[in-house]
């Protein structure tokens, strides 16, 4: 082996530190000569809704009056799957369109494989767009983290949190991207589970700062306490959120039109603290039919079950507020007769079989069909698309709306109404690898795949799974009571012949030549 | 000057060795604590950073360790100069201050594990002040016993002496890291 010399390693550490301060660190800029004849695109992302709890797709309870009235006048798909079951890996599929096996943003605050680094919105738009990005959500602002030099407008996660003033990232606006994830990513990790918890002491004193600071609140409108970005330390108010939201939107819409803006928005992820007036709703006798316990499920009772799905039906019921809000001032300034407003999530959530949440092996629909609504320039009818559909559909799809080409690596097609069809047998796949090395073939996994009215989830390397497939009809079951993987042998025998080969597939690249 | 200010001087007076030696340690401490963590995120850092860019988060991870060590440094001489005040063994105060910086940030380190896997994260927050109480009753003697006896007092001047090497890498990988710091924040 070749020794490395004193003098070899000091030329090596200076080259790694000029390159690491050279590297561009520019999180704004502002350019005003634009195309104006192109659509506004504006995507709303609220992070962990469930489809199956909107009323909007026939849930029992009311928690989405004002969603429901907006899709009057879009198009509504019945049956968008996301690309994962968490933020990291739905969100990447969302933006990149494709699946986490290609995009490999697969564990706990992943980041996109340096070879697909060009496929995003805001690279593939080009200058042609303004192009705003807000993620209160540090992994998803840490994925959009690497498309910074493309991003014209770059809000750090902490905006308009109560705590905005005192994060200490702000210290470093002008390399705020690299601070992000040294800090959030690392030193000031308070919480995660893809390793130890970050080093700092100053980290945790941030953190105790801002529960101390929760705790003193004691906001009477808020009950339950003010929610928090569990993984960033940001307190905030969902009717500030949105309030920075519109505020943005009218000065991007005033000064930088043809403008893409994402909105990531936190609620009603975890924890679910809705405000007085929301408390009140869902008092009601409403008892979803018990599930038997997942394996690998922490064995949470039906009633503990319900407790939590009630205070996250309410958390919903305030998100549907704002956002009804929100619409009617958009309609009020004229913002919506030449924009596009695409309404989704990266994830579901999940109150069944024992489990509570998002983010571990429960494929099931709650944690993956997400809402999708698109709202077309000066559109007053409703279109119904119910043929499966992939949240990396939307990638392809806004590029297509904005005139602009699709690279052949994007798995995604385009929705159905915006110049895709509709593919009833088309198979839709959601990937959980998060127990799986980033950069190693998939073999601990678990892969959903809906194909027609039959849903597959395959368990890749789980020993505590006696049975490493179930089969669902999702068109007579939609509720995945009654697995069929032992009666219907044909079926299974066929989606299995077809994940596997998408799997080994999928696996090429990464296994040893 | 009253009379803490006189004894200070006279009967506190630090050595130039005593405060590098207690700081080489709460710098290793410190510092190696950073680089193992990062160790569990190099391989995906490798994977989806440059590598100036994976320079840039040792940058801002030395530079924020460097805050850290200073202020721990100045919580162990801040005890040194009180509630140590009425100990005058001059031999016993680099042991001493050791002690207490690892028992203040072995502490710390543990309190932090501990937090990741807490449930009500605010509950155990609200907690701290009698975390650090007892740490403190339980810490404050051990420190002063255990730096009269004489194998550990030989095992932590050891430890100071072989600890001060690490001084002559961490801190001038610092001062780079300061340096890139700074560039990449000027506007």
């Amino acid at each position: 082996m070749t020794q490395l010399s004193r003098r070899d390693f000091l030329k090596a550490a200076g080259v790694v530190l000029a390159g690491a301060a050279l590297t561009p660190s520019r999180a704004f800029s502002v350019r005003d000569t634009r195309n104006n004849q192109r659509p506004n695109i504006i995507v709303v992302l609220c992070d962990a809704l469930s489809a199956p709890h909107l009323s909007l797709y026939g849930y029992p309870r009311l928690t989405t009056p004002n969603i429901d009235s907006f899709a009057a006048r879009s198009t509504v798909f019945h049956n968008h799957y996301s690309g994962s079951n968490f933020t990291s890996s739905g969100t990447a599929s969302l933006l990149t369109g494709m699946l986490p096996w290609k995009h490999r943003a697969i564990n706990y605050g992943g980041l996109i494989k340096s070879e697909f680094i060009g496929i995003n919105p805001y690279t593939l738009l080009g200058s042609d767009y303004y192009r705003f990005a807000f993620s209160q959500n540090p992994w998803a602002d840490q994925l959009i983290g690497q498309w910074n030099k493309d991003v014209d407008r770059f809000l750090p996660p902490s905006s308009y949190s109560l705590l905005e003033s005192a994060d200490p990232v702000r210290l470093f606006e002008n390399d705020r991207v690299m601070a992000s994830i040294a800090l959030g990513g690392f030193l000031f990790q308070a919480e995660g589970e893809d390793g130890p918890v970050g080093s700092s002491e100053i980290g945790y004193l941030n953190k105790s700062r801002t529960l101390k600071f929760i705790g003193k609140q004691n906001l009477k409108r808020y009950p339950d306490g003010i929610p928090e970005v569990v993984l960033a330390s940001n307190p905030y108010l969902n009717e500030e959120i949105y309030f920075g939201a519109f505020s943005e939107l009218s000065r991007l819409d005033s000064e930088n039109a043809p403008y893409f803006a994402y909105f990531h928005l936190f609620s009603p992820h975890f924890p679910y603290k809705p405000r007085s007036d929301f408390k009140k709703l869902f008092h009601d006798d409403y008892a979803p039919a018990a599930k038997p316990n997942h394996p690998m499920a922490n064995g949470f009772s039906e009633d503990y079950l319900l407790s939590r799905q009630t205070a996250y039906d309410r958390q919903i019921a305030q998100v549907d507020d704002e956002f009804g809000r929100l619409i009617a001032k958009l309609d009020k300034d004229g913002i919506l007769e030449n924009s596009y407003l695409i309404f989704t999530s990266d994830h579901g959530e999940l109150f069944e079989r024992g489990f509570v949440g998002h983010g571990r092996q429960f494929m099931y629909e709650g944690a993956l069909r997400v809402p999708l609504l698109i709202h077309a320039p000066s559109q007053t009818r409703r279109e119904d698309i119910f043929a499966p559909t992939s949240n990396t559909d939307i990638l392809p799809t806004l590029l297509s709306i904005a005139g602009k080409y699709i690279p052949a690596d994007i798995d995604g097609k385009l929705l159905p109404a915006f110049g895709g069809s509709a593919e009833p047998n088309r198979a839709v796949l959601s990937i959980l690898a998060m127990d799986n090395s980033a950069f190693a073939p998939l073999k601990k996994a678990v892969v959903a795949m809906r194909k027609g009215d039959y849903k597959l989830i395959a368990y890749l390397g789980y020993a505590d799974m006696a049975q490493p497939f179930e089969l669902y009809n999702l068109e007579g079951d939609p509720n995945e009571f009654d697995n069929l993987a032992a009666k219907e042998k044909n079926i299974l025998s066929a989606m299995k012949g077809e994940f596997l080969s998408y799997l080994e597939e999928a696996n090429k690249p990464f296994e040893r030549k | 000057m009253n009379k803490i200010g006189i004894r200070f001087f006279t009967e506190k007076s630090l050595t130039r060795h005593d405060v590098l030696g207690a700081y080489a340690v709460i710098v290793l401490l410190v510092y190696s604590w950073t680089l193992i963590t990062s160790f569990y995120k190099f391989p995906s850092w490798m994977f989806y950073l440059t590598l100036g860019q994976i320079g840039a988060i040792y940058a801002y991870a030395f530079s924020i360790n460097f805050i850290e060590s200073i202020v721990t440094l100045a919580g162990v001489s801040f005890l040194e100069f009180t509630l140590f005040l009425f100990l005058k063994n001059k031999e016993e105060i680099l042991p001493r201050s050791i002690l207490a910086a690892l028992i203040l940030l072995g502490t710390a380190m543990w309190r932090l594990v501990l937090f990741q896997d807490y449930v009500d994260s605010a509950a155990f927050v609200s907690g701290e002040l009698k975390w650090w109480l007892l740490t403190f009753a339980v810490g404050a003697p051990a420190v002063i016993f255990a730096a009269k006896i004489k194998w550990i007092k030989k095992i932590l001047e050891g430890l100071a002496d072989r600890a001060l090497v690490f001084l002559y890498i961490y801190l001038p990988l610092t001062a780079l890291a300061i340096v890139v710091v700074i560039i990449r924040n000027i506007n």
